[in-house]
């Protein structure tokens, strides 16, 4: 599954950007490698749940506040859904 | 489990593993791969006298990347190498592309290499962990624990990856997910 990013800054190397994904409860911002970047949207695989409209989802790499999980509603969400047996 | 030389050659055949580029057959030992040090480097600036600077990582507007910004510079490693002094931490990169499939089993651990242990050069600080998913260059925190001032050179082998097959698979690699299990509640406010 994919989901929307902004780039909002360059990495320390050439080949980082800093990301924005507009998670449900604040914006959390991310390192990601350019090569990961398609069309503005990241990978982030399966969603690891579903609450009240929102999924669940782990980021390819730890955001800049630590998580590594967030809460993410259905706009930020590129194409179908991956929900498996949900 | 610890994938042998084998079982890494198998993997990045079948794209499960992907590092770009491929490492030489000489580059692998029985369990792990070596990866090089890229040309790109960022080192502190130096302090000025009598200035004190302190970072605050749990303040509000903290950001890592920005107080990093401004606290490093960007170096390209001459042809001379570049000299890492006693007890200084340099941000560093590997050469290589790394990918790890997300429905793959696979982790990874990036570690040092004993022959520059040995002369008191860590490449990271508590950090190694590659999680399945991860795309991108793997970055090096890499700290001179000797005495001595340590040359490094771009494309010296600078690293090894350590690669896991967990015992089941993640819930971001697996598309049969929510079964049986209650979902935690929903964010309390949503984002205007």
């Amino acid at each position: 599954m994919r989901i929307k990013i902004q780039e909002v800054g360059k990495g320390l190397h050439p080949s980082e950007v800093v990301v924005q994904v507009n998670a449900a409860e604040k914006p959390e911002r991310l390192i990601v490698d350019r090569r990961s970047i398609e069309d503005d949207a990241i990978d982030v695989g399966y969603p690891i749940a579903k609450s009240n409209g929102y999924w669940l989802i782990e980021l390819p790499r730890e955001t800049i506040d630590g998580a590594w999980r967030i809460w993410i509603t259905r706009d930020i969400i590129v194409g179908d859904i991956l929900e498996g047996a949900a | 489990m610890i994938l042998t030389d084998r079982e890494i050659v198998i993997a990045l055949g079948r794209g499960l593993i992907i590092i770009d580029p491929r490492p030489k057959e000489t580059y692998f030992a029985s369990t792990s791969v070596d990866l090089t040090l890229d040309p790109i480097v960022t080192k502190f600036k130096a302090a000025t006298p009598g200035l004190e600077i302190v970072i605050d990582p749990s303040h509000i507007d903290f950001s890592s990347e920005t107080t990093l910004a401004e606290l490093t510079e960007t170096v390209t490693i001459s042809s001379d190498g570049i000299l890492i002094p006693p007890k200084t931490l340099f941000l560093a990169w590997t050469k290589e592309y790394v990918e790890l499939i997300t429905e793959t089993r696979v982790a990874a651990r990036v570690e040092g290499k004993s022959s520059l242990a040995r002369l008191g050069l860590g490449v990271h600080v508590t950090a190694p962990t590659i999680h399945a998913g991860f795309k991108g260059r793997i970055r090096l925190e890499i700290v001179n624990h000797g005495t001595l001032p340590i040359r490094l050179r771009a494309g010296m082998r600078i690293c090894q990856l350590i690669f896991e097959v967990t015992l089941g698979t993640p819930e971001r690699g697996y598309g049969g997910q929510f079964q049986g299990q209650s979902a935690p509640p929903a964010p309390r406010k949503k984002q205007p």
